[in-house]
């Protein structure tokens, strides 16, 4: 799972300034600002825009990973703003992913059914690695054995309670959790999820005698005993943390501002819904960037499309179909089973900083990567390896003109040094070699798009391509090109675009729930009711957030199965919910997903609610302060696009750009965060919003 | 970017070409897993797919059991064996299971489908799924006492059971009909046959981007390329010759320990596996296939040796490996095999890194649970009244390394099946697990001492359910290295509802009746190097 921002990420180390660019010359007390900003690992990214005259100004800052909050205050001075001038701040971070991946989570006890304190050491026997014995065969377990502390009772698996919890046992387990001297507990008993009497009232019980308590049926009200408590310890032990950031932001924010958090589902939340789940912070970060990806589908008209985010060490695929986020609620973080709702995000430790090299005759690309230290040999920061980034640096994409991100100079020379040790062992030429690096590179990435729309059943030519992240926009055209897609968009504001999805996003809560209600025993009624409690409370925070009950969409979506099956197939409904239509749908999605589909009776598994009010802010009414417009190239260089040779290739600023004058291929677009690749074949236009359209075309 | 033929596509292309392979290997076992039936593929992922050329020869695989990767090679020149390619036509599936046609198993049945391409067969795309039910003399098809290979269940040769035109309805019926659970079968056999589709498409991609030319000359890179790497890591070991063995507990029919024997002989960057010495053909299930036997060895280089070598049929050529006819690794076409598939191919790793002790001891892991610990519990719900078969396989200690402690639960070696969620066994069988925690002290002691094993309880929660087990490590113990302690015996008590108690042989078949339970300890793994004392961890069982 990626930890960093959607960018580039440069080394610590690097005499970085504070790079901002600030649009607009207002005067700072000019009415109310709404603000989105995304921390990443080692970038925060601002947008914000005026109330007042509907003014933006966009900036880019390191991140300050010891004191995130600083991260913020430092945001608003880059742009001139301050807590007392903003409205509504939303909210975009990784602090819960980098805690996840760094194993920066507080110590906690469990409290298991009896017979269970040792399944989460258990977990599902299976090893990681097929192949390598030296490496352990499962991740040790997040709480040790001491710390695990079973309760007398049990739940069967239809609710009925095989032994019941006394009063008596409740107090002795809260006695037992008092001695361990723990500020947080999780709690998970076998099939909370049918019943959950048990585990609230263990819960009263020990709310007495810890700070923070995560039962599982709140967390993961799934089955699997295993998934579920691992996702109830992460949940538990991102409390403490979460409690006081927010505690911090609230502070911050005082009396001035609103605060909502982005989620990993794709919406915003509340600060106190994050609060009591803050597992749902666990994608915030990569979920602001999907969420608008959709948003410009919805926006542009698009049924489908899949996100391209390419930073520096690790690339992220979402998939959007029929203009809606896909979300899944079967991932992992850092190894670890996470069972909640979240943008189904398809990572993969390849990026610019991937390291090429030779193994016997074969070439390899990735997975060690330079990363931001020491970086690609072209920055010339002490690395040396050939990377991704060093061929696209050989065949003239990236500028030696431009200041990378207004801090780094980047040095062609050097990457075909680096690039030289490959040209040799296969005797080619440097531009040979570096043209195979960047085609295998897409080899990969189209591994993980493969994966991403295969999972979901779309067919990625019915798809275009978003293309967004520092080094995305660079192979979008021939990663798209691999599939058969027509069409690349880079998104305006690309370089600040998960702050740019905080701000346009819908406010939302979802949650799934176990129903299994067979279609031959439908019972109408149960789900109605079912139906009509879960919007009913989902919609509560929302309005209580000032939407008008009218404006809140629901989207209820069945996950349905054949008996007998295991995974569910996502089949989205109206009330009231008609089994006759539910079981043609869920056939056919059957059908598109797996190629077959038969004729017997179905399960209704879990029922997942999805609650949200419009946004108020869109793409179009987000501009960019306008440069001057210029069609003339800003240089004309020699770039690689096949074996046949170099090619003169125009170098266009984007941000000079005309509306609807169209580019055509060979050509390079930028600015300072990204570079933009047009092949010969290919043309690009900035459309009426700002947004860099590409027609991908044939190529040959 | 239409390639142009050429005679050696250059290592970039190669390297294109691998991963879309790899991908469409992975792609097929996601399929299988999301779409099949039987908890045994959706749960545990008791299946694995692979990608041929048009002689059968490994190109691509997914990451999935190592049993079944090295055997799908040898299925497909079997299957070319028997059915002329002339016979085949674009849309084909093809059903077989015949444990002697480059099989291992009757339960782990192969789809293949040939893949035509420029108005050729290309490659073959194989789905192999471990069905739950396969016929025979007992629910779940696993018959400890079985003394012929027709009691195993229905033994299907080579046939088409879809064609362009869809499903043979006959040829599928006949097989419905011979196996438990026929509805949960159809949905498995679909399941494959998507996954087969799937390939087929994917593949149509890969040649519509590069001609056949360039993807074959690709693949005959790949092969080159995997035998020079498996070359450089037989070249990491000490010429010599070596000798191990390890032992059956018996053979399902309360017989002696058999032994598994072999004589390895490293030269420069060639090495010979000589099993000769290994004993006779057993009486019950526990004998093994040469395919098996194959796929072991090649599983112990990879791990000793060389575990990034890309896995296909190019890494089999500096191996050779020497199977007596009549052996327990090369029984007569009528012995059973049900067991061996899982056990024997375990001791032959075993008897491998036996060899091995005393000269890469560093490389080695000390023995582990290196059994599939199956316990079979088949059984009518009294909710639903549907007949129920539950096949579950337990993990336990892994061995110690010569720089940190074995874990504890884990599935080693020839097999990496996932356990069956407690919750998902209560809701769809008539049983309640009334425990699942670790065996503490069951590992063996040592410098580093070997992982613990797990104790599962089951308790019998309907009128009528019967019990069958094919588990080792019962007698002997998983071993220690280097002078590590050997981990606790594998072991299974019966608690009657009356209270009565009797300890169960690793290989067995019972009835079992409401209120009784089953006590299942795995072993716990070996430790390595002398332990510092002698005053050895508490060794009362737990």
């Amino acid at each position: 799972m990626p930890c960093g921002g959607n960018h580039n990420e440069f080394p610590l180390t690097t005499k970085f300034r504070h790079f901002s660019r600030v649009n607009g010359m207002s005067d700072n007390d000019k009415g109310t600002w709404k603000v989105g900003i995304d921390i990443g690992g080692t970038f925060t990214d601002v947008l914000a825009i005026n109330a007042a005259d509907g003014e933006v100004r966009t900036a880019k800052v390191r991140s300050q990973t010891h004191d995130p909050i600083t991260s913020i205050v430092s945001a608003y001075a880059a742009i001139r703003i301050d807590w007392s001038t903003v409205s509504d701040l939303m909210h975009g971070t990784t602090m819960a992913t980098n805690a996840i991946v760094e194993g920066n989570l507080a110590p906690l006890a469990l409290v298991a059914t009896e017979g269970f304190r040792d399944t989460i050491e258990i977990g599902r026997q299976n090893r990681r690695e097929l192949y390598r014995l030296e490496v352990t065969p499962k991740l040790p377990p997040l709480v040790p054995q001491h710390l695990r502390v079973e309760a007398i009772e049990r739940i069967g698996p239809e609710g009925q309670v095989l032994k019941p919890l006394t009063e008596a046992e409740a107090c002795r387990v809260a006695g037992i959790i008092d001695s361990l001297n723990v500020d947080t507990v999780a709690i998970a008993l076998q099939h909370c999820f049918v019943n959950a009497d048990h585990e609230k009232r263990l819960g009263e019980q020990l709310s007495s005698t810890v700070k923070y308590v995560a039962l599982s049926h709140e967390m993961s009200p799934e089955p699997r005993e295993f998934e579920r408590t691992n996702t109830t310890i992460l949940s538990a032990a991102l409390m403490p943390l979460t409690a006081s950031y927010l505690d911090k932001l609230q502070a911050g924010a005082g009396d001035h501002s609103n605060i909502h958090l982005f989620h990993s589902a794709g919406g915003m939340a509340s600060v106190e819904a994050v609060r009591s789940r803050p597992l749902t912070l666990a994608l915030s970060g990569p979920a602001a960037g999907v969420a608008a990806a959709g948003k410009i589908c919805s926006e542009l008209g698009l049924d489908n499309a899949i996100g391209f985010d390419m930073g520096g060490t690790t690339t992220d695929t979402c998939v959007v179909i029929d203009g809606k986020v896909q979300v899944g609620s079967d991932q992992r973080l850092a190894g670890r089973p996470v069972r909640q709702l979240m943008v189904a995000v398809e990572s993969i430790g390849a990026g610019g900083g991937s390291i090429a090299r030779v193994e016997g005759s074969a070439v390899r690309v990735g997975p060690d990567s330079a990363g931001s230290e020491p970086g690609p040999a072209c920055y010339g920061l002490g690395g040396e390896l050939p990377t991704v980034t060093d061929a696209n640096m050989t065949l003239g994409y990236l500028n030696p003109e431009r200041l990378l991100g207004g801090a780094i100079q980047l040095s062609r020379e050097a990457a075909g040094t680096a690039m030289q040790t490959l040209a040799d062992a296969f005797a080619t030429s440097v531009d040979e070699a570096a043209l195979g690096v960047y085609r295998v590179a897409n080899a990969s990435m189209a591994r993980a798009l493969r994966r991403v729309t295969v999972k979901r059943g779309v067919d990625a030519r019915s798809c275009s391509l978003i293309a967004f992240g520092g080094a995305g926009p660079m192979h979008a055209v021939a990663l798209a090109r691999e599939f058969g897609i027509a069409r690349v968009v880079v998104p305006k504001f690309s370089s600040v675009f998960s702050a740019l999805g905080c701000l346009t996003a819908e406010l939302s809560y979802a949650e799934q729930h176990t129903v299994r209600m067979p279609s031959a025993d439908w019972d109408a009624d149960r789900m109605d009711t079912l139906c009509r409690s879960m919007r009913d409370r989902l919609s509560t925070p929302i309005v209580a957030a000032g939407h008008a009950a009218g404006t809140i969409e629901t989207l209820f979506i069945g996950l349905i199965r054949y008996a007998g099956q295991s995974d569910t197939v996502e089949v989205p409904f109206v009330l009231p919910c008609d089994p006759e239509k539910l079981g043609a749908d869920f056939r056919a999605r059957h059908k598109k997903l797996y190629g077959f589909a038969t004729e017997e009776a179905w399960l209704f598994e879990s029922l997942r609610t999805t609650v949200s009010a419009p946004s108020q802010h869109s793409f179009t009414d987000i501009h960019e302060t306008g440069q001057e417009k210029s069609t003339t190239p800003i240089s004309v260089d020699q770039c690689w696009f096949d074996a046949s040779g170099p090619v003169t290739t125009r170098r266009f600023e984007r941000g000079a750009l005309p509306v609807d004058w169209e580019v055509e291929g060979p050509a390079v677009i930028e600015d300072n965060w990204s570079t933009i690749v047009l092949p010969p074949g290919a043309t690009a236009w900035i459309d009426a919003t700002g947004h860099l359209i590409i027609t991908a075309g044939t190529g040959a | 970017m239409n390639a142009k033929p050429e005679q050696r596509p250059d290592p970039f292309t190669v390297e294109v070409i691998r991963n879309a392979l790899t991908a469409i290997a992975e792609e097929m076992s996601l399929i299988v897993m999301r779409s099949a039936r039987s908890p045994l593929l959706r749960e545990a992922g008791d299946l694995s797919s692979a990608l041929t050329d048009s002689a059968g020869n490994l190109i691509a695989q997914g990451r999935d059991i190592p049993a079944h990767l090295g055997v799908m090679g040898s299925t497909v020149q079997e299957f070319l064996k028997r059915v002329p390619p002339q016979k085949l036509q674009p849309g084909d599936v093809w059903f077989m299971n015949l444990p002697e046609a480059g099989g291992n198993h009757l339960p782990d049945v192969k789809a293949i489908r040939p893949v035509f391409a420029e108005g050729a067969i290309q490659a073959y795309a194989v789905s192999l799924a471990h069905w739950a039910d396969i016929g025979g003399a007992r629910p779940g098809s696993y018959v400890p006492d079985a003394r012929d290979a027709w009691q195993e269940g229905l033994r299907i040769p080579p046939l088409r059971v879809f064609s362009e035109q869809g499903p043979d309805r006959e040829k599928l019926d006949m097989i419905l009909a011979n196996v438990r659970g026929a509805q949960e079968r159809e949905g498995d056999i679909l399941a494959q046959m998507a996954s087969t589709y799937s390939a087929d498409e994917r593949l149509q991609e890969v040649f519509s981007r590069y001609d056949a030319a360039t993807v074959q000359a690709a693949i005959t890179d790949l092969h080159d390329q995997s035998e020079a790497e498996m070359r450089a890591a037989i070249r990491t070991l000490p010429n010599g010759v070596y000798v191990g063995e390890d032992w059956l507990d018996d053979d399902g029919l309360g017989g002696e320990r058999i032994p598994v024997r072999v004589r390895i002989e490293i030269q420069d960057e060639q090495a010979v596996f000589d099993f000769s010495e290994t004993g006779d053909a057993a009486a019950g299930p526990l004998n093994a296939t040469p395919f098996t036997a194959s796929a072991s060895v090649f599983y112990a280089m990879k791990v000793i040796a060389g575990p990034d070598i890309q896995p296909n049929a190019g890494c089999a050529r500096p191996l050779k490996i020497i199977i007596r006819e009549g052996s327990l690794l090369h029984p007569p076409l009528e012995k059973p095999v049900v067991g061996g598939n899982h056990e024997t191919s375990q001791r032959i790793v075993d008897a491998i890194f036996n060899a091995f002790e005393n000269t890469i001891p560093e490389r080695l892991t000390a023995g582990g649970s290196t059994t599939s610990g199956l316990l079979l519990f088949s059984g009518r719900d009294p909710r639903s009244g549907q007949w129920t078969t539950l096949y579950e396989v337990h993990g336990g200690g892994e061995g110690a390394r010569h720089d940190r402690d074995g874990m504890c639960v884990a599935r080693p070696h020839m097999s990496n099946v996932m356990n069956t969620p407690a919750e998902v066994i209560e809701a769809n069988y008539p049983i309640i697990i009334e425990q699942q925690a670790l065996r503490s002290g069951s590992g063996g002691n040592g410098v580093h001492s070997g992982g613990d094993g797990q104790i599962r309880t089951y308790l019998i929660n309907g009128p009528e359910v019967v019990m069958t087990s094919m588990v080792e490590r019962c007698i002997v113990p998983p071993f220690g290295l280097q002078g590590g302690e050997a981990g606790k015996t594998f072991n299974i008590t019966l608690k009657r509802a009356s209270g009565e108690t009797e300890n169960i042989a690793g290989k067995t078949h019972l009835r079992l009746q409401q209120g009784d339970r089953i006590i299942m300890k795995t072993s716990g793994g070996g430790g390595y190097g002398t332990p510092p004392t002698h005053d050895s961890r508490e060794t009362a069982d737990s």
